[in-house]
């Protein structure tokens, strides 16, 4: 029995390649263009930043010119209820008690509950 | 300790007790948070010595400066209190105008630029206060002075 061989003069070119031609512009240039676009918004960013740190100074300087204000009034709250418990825990005891080893004003843990509404 | 206010949820109990006699008395500033924002650069303005003083006060009591520091702390109270009251009579539209718009505006001083400029120059030639923002970098214009506001819902010139 013969063996299978190739045709005379071979087998004929097998088509492989797609004749299509290259679309657009050289991969380089969309590489550039990316850079540029995301130049541009880092651009726009960095001065949205610095605006922002602006903004933040601005309204952390009209915060720290209040402060001083603010806590006056806290204080002052804070020493009328001190006082006013002082004078009550007199009239209950008879004396001066001191609770705490210490002369530094401590907020009190329990607050008076006045025992009719109040506001 | 107890650095929390106590909180009732039933009712709205509060020690109304008044000051002891002892103490003089002053009356509270009473404004709501935006026209003390609005006019809290006037403010720091004029009463620099005082609220310097305060807290200076209240740095060294050692603990004590609630009760030692009553004196400073009416000072302050005193002083914000007469820059309120002087914008109130010289500059009272333009006041109110801005701290209008910053109520209406979540409080974000860059969507009130036009307010605040009216507001700076009035009080400027009246009062004689300026508004200025310590720490700003050299050779930038402040960003209260600048015409475009990035952020604003109108980011163009405000004025």
């Amino acid at each position: 029995m013969p063996q299978d061989m190739p045709p005379t003069g071979g087998y004929a070119q097998v088509q492989y390649k797609r004749n299509i031609p290259a679309r657009g512009f050289k991969p380089a240039y969309y590489m550039i263009g990316m850079h540029v676009i995301m130049a541009y918004g880092f651009y726009k960013y960095f001065h949205g930043v610095r605006e922002q740190r602006e903004l933040a100074r601005e309204k952390m300087w009209s915060r720290l010119h209040l402060t001083p204000l603010l806590q006056a009034e806290e204080d002052r709250d804070q020493v009328r209820r001190h006082y006013a418990d002082k004078a009550r825990e007199k009239e209950l005891l008879g004396t001066d008690a001191k609770v705490y080893n210490s002369d530094r004003f401590i907020r009190p843990t329990f607050a008076y509950t006045p025992a009719n509404l109040t506001q | 300790m107890a650095q929390r206010d106590a909180r009732f949820n039933q009712t709205v109990l509060v020690d109304t007790t008044p000051m002891p006699d002892h103490i003089p008395k002053v009356e509270e500033i009473g404004a709501t948070s935006a026209p003390l924002m609005s006019a809290s650069y006037f403010i720091g303005d004029r009463c620099k010595a005082f609220n310097d003083d305060f807290m200076k006060c209240k740095d060294v009591a050692n603990g004590r400066g609630e009760i030692d520091c009553l004196k400073e702390g009416r000072k302050v109270t005193r002083c914000a209190a007469s820059v309120i009251k002087d914008i109130n009579t010289h500059c009272l539209d333009q006041f109110k105008a801005h701290w209008e718009c910053l109520e209406n505006n979540n409080h974000q001083l860059w969507e009130c630029r036009r307010a605040e400029m009216q507001l700076n120059n009035c009080v400027f030639d009246k009062l004689g206060l300026k508004k200025t923002i310590p720490g700003t970098p050299e050779g930038q214009i402040p960003v209260h002075l600048r015409p475009k506001q990035k952020y604003a819902q109108y980011p163009g010139p405000q004025w």
